[in-house]
């Protein structure tokens, strides 16, 4: 997978167009103080786009490209080629490869000349596409051809290589069209382009089939994504598998089961249940403890101590917790992992003091997050209780202060089977560096997908469904591999 | 034959006892030098601090107890922190001494990637440690691992490659937890517990 930075320039400067418009313009400065911030290493693809030349069909920039192919880099530039003329003066200026739109989707005999001049391997065939439609032009008028046929036709020309551009998701900083990814048969390698805005989503597109590459702009630009971060992540996306993790809700011994805390029945006994979910394939467990009272507490050890004597998984407790004798109580009782909630947004520094005492790898934030407005906040007292504290925010807070990972629950999702909080999984995912549970909405395969690849969660979480056996874990791992994500 | 397991505060000793049973070990837990120097196959667990580990092993005369043992021909395998208490050094904070069984010196993960690892990770094993797991998943926690050690057995990447797992003749060693790892765990723990 090629992680290849992008810079689109415009007048000298490296800039932004927001969704394509002329009239929305961020300038971020000359091309190698940015290229420097950026962290770019010598041998590494770049990818330019000469916007003016994109809009009046003519090359512009070369002299830029002429400098920067003396750093080292392998640079491919594309913007308003349209003629063998125009395709030879970037490769004179350096240009490893061109990156060929407008003539690609419209004129097929122009394409063919460049190939035939040029060699193929120096064409990259760059398709933009709006709700399934190819665009040209500076992306002001559609193309006469379908992606399919377009597709059909560089792939016949000898081509290798296709860029290819939502333009509905390009410099929008929401993700990439997963999807439209998925949907492509072609033998053509794909450089994915347009929306790419978190790590997750360099990997999660490394895992579709045909992808061999994603550019990256804005989000390079903004300090979203660190070039070499992005680099190592997907050098193990395939060694580090996603996480499957089956949760109990334990009261008073036994597992529980109810909707909102409401109408709770009996559902089981727990070491049962946990055996039954290591055989299934279960990475982990989680126990939550949603034992009233105090006195249940020693209850709950109990259960803690019988569960993990029937494990060779590790197991993360939470529920109740509210000081670092409780945390402690727990892991001797065999946890392997304590998960905090309430208590540490009341006083944040118990994230610390336990991350001091037991090792951050023991300290799970356990985050109950609900949609209020614009933004997310984080709840209390099982979600019913409104914190007052941004629950993005605060998630941040607690990687800083020394949590090891973030179970992360939509409040609004849980018990719905409607689907994880895609929105809220991104929205924390890209800002921590540190692992993600997605929590709340699971029901169905595509669910548990969706939440790593466009949510960039690290692990995924569901209760009830696997506890009433309409999935099994078997039914989600397999599914997840077949979609290309590493299981174990 | 009777597996010695290494008791020591900075442990959890009785995961890795429970697994150890259930793969079919006899298991004796002790802290007990002249117990460990007597014993055929000793398993030496450890989580947290190199620095804090070694002292203790020191403090106790139970590394010299553990030399003695290897040289008479006991099986050694080393669990986590354990796994890197066999190395030269350590550069946890400082540089400190292991037990210097197996060649190499143990580092900080370079922090590309979130530091403590703290899940399941590929090997590429080989050796009898991993007859049947050659291509296992483990589970780690860990901030520290050596990286391309001579006696390397095993190898795994996080933000790059390092050394998942040495053996240098009757000395074993596992940078994950065989005890938190399932069933391919259980496996290399068997296969130490049969290996002569």
């Amino acid at each position: 997978m090629d992680v290849i930075p992008s810079l689109d320039l415009l007048g000298g400067n490296v800039v932004r167009l927001l969704r394509g418009d002329f009239a929305n313009v961020t300038t971020y400065g000359d091309p190698e103080t940015v290229l420097d911030s950026l962290d770019v290493p010598r041998g590494s693809r770049l990818h330019i786009v000469d916007l003016e030349a994109s809009r009046s069909g003519h090359p512009v920039e070369t002299n830029i490209v002429r400098r920067l192919a003396t750093r080292g880099l392998r640079i491919q530039t594309g913007g308003g080629i349209r003629s063998l003329d125009d395709a030879r003066t970037w490769i004179d200026a350096g240009a490893e490869k061109v990156v060929i739109g407008t003539v690609a989707a419209d004129a097929p005999e122009v394409l063919r000349t460049i190939v035939n001049d040029l060699g193929a391997e120096r064409v990259i065939a760059a398709i933009d596409v709006r709700d399934g439609i190819v665009r040209v032009g500076g992306w002001e008028h559609d193309a006469t051809s379908s992606l399919a046929e377009v597709l059909v036709r560089v792939e016949e020309l000898g081509i290798r290589e296709a860029l290819i551009t939502d333009i509905s998701k390009d410099g929008a900083m929401r993700g990439p069209s997963f999807a439209l990814y998925r949907s492509l048969r072609t033998n053509l390698r794909i450089t994915a382009s347009g929306g790419v805005s978190a790590i997750s989503d360099v990997v999660s597109l490394g895992r579709i089939a045909n992808v061999g590459g994603c550019v990256i702009g804005r989000a390079l630009l903004d300090g979203r994504i660190r070039l070499a971060e992005a680099r190592a992540r997907v050098a193990t996306t395939n060694a580090i598998p996603e996480r499957v993790i089956p949760c109990l809700d334990v009261r008073d011994g036994r597992v529980v089961k109810g909707v909102n805390f409401v109408d709770i029945r009996d559902a089981g006994d727990p070491v049962e249940c946990a055996m039954r979910y290591e055989a299934e394939g279960a990475d982990e467990l989680v126990i939550l403890d949603i034992s009233a009272t105090d006195a249940n507490r020693t209850t709950a050890l109990d259960t803690v101590r019988r569960v993990s004597e029937s494990l060779f998984i590790p197991l993360t407790v939470g529920g109740g917790v509210r000081t670092i004798e409780d945390f402690r109580a727990l892991l001797r009782a065999g946890a392997d992992r304590v998960a905090i909630n309430t208590a540490a947004l009341r006083n944040p520094q118990l994230i610390a003091d336990c991350a001091r005492e037991f090792g951050v790898q023991a300290v799970v934030l356990s985050c109950d997050a609900k949609r209020t407005g614009d933004h997310f906040e984080a709840m209390v007292r099982s979600g019913k209780e409104s914190s007052g504290v941004d629950a993005v925010e605060w998630c941040r807070r607690a990687e800083e202060l020394g949590t090891g990972e973030i179970l992360l629950t939509s409040v609004d999702r849980d018990g719905t089977n409607s689907g994880y909080d895609i929105e809220l999984l991104r929205a924390v995912t890209s800002v921590v560096k540190i692992g993600v549970i997605a929590s709340g909405g699971a029901g169905s395969v595509e669910h548990f997908r969706d939440a790593i690849e466009a949510g960039g969660a690290r692990a995924v979480l569901a209760a009830s469904l696997f506890h009433d056996r309409r999935l099994s874990i078997g039914d989600v791992k397999q599914f997840l591999a077949s979609e290309g994500i590493p299981v174990r | 034959m009777k597996t010695t397991l290494i008791d020591s505060p900075v442990a959890n000793v009785a995961n890795i006892a429970r697994a150890l049973r259930t793969a079919g070990a006899e298991v004796e837990v002790t802290s007990d030098p002249a117990v460990i120097a007597r014993a055929e196959k000793l398993v030496l667990p450890g989580v947290g601090s190199f620095i804090a580990a070694m002292q203790w092993l020191t403090e106790n005369g139970i590394d010299d107890a553990i030399h003695d043992a290897v040289k008479r021909g006991a099986s050694l395998l080393g669990v986590c922190v354990g796994h890197q208490l066999l190395f030269d050094v350590s550069h946890e904070m400082g540089s400190t001494r292991g037990l210097g069984l197996i060649r190499g010196e143990v580092h900080k993960f370079d922090g590309i990637l979130p530091v403590p690892q703290i899940g399941w990770n590929r090997v590429a094993a080989k050796g009898s440690l991993f007859d049947g797991v050659e291509d296992g998943v483990f589970y780690f926690v860990n901030s520290y691992a050596a990286v391309n050690a001579p006696d390397e057995t095993a190898r795994a990447d996080y933000g790059g490659p390092f050394t998942a797992a040495v053996q240098h003749d009757r000395v074993f060693g596992v940078q994950f937890h065989p005890e938190k790892s399932s069933a391919a765990g259980l496996h290399v723990l068997r296969n130490f517990i049969a290996w002569t």
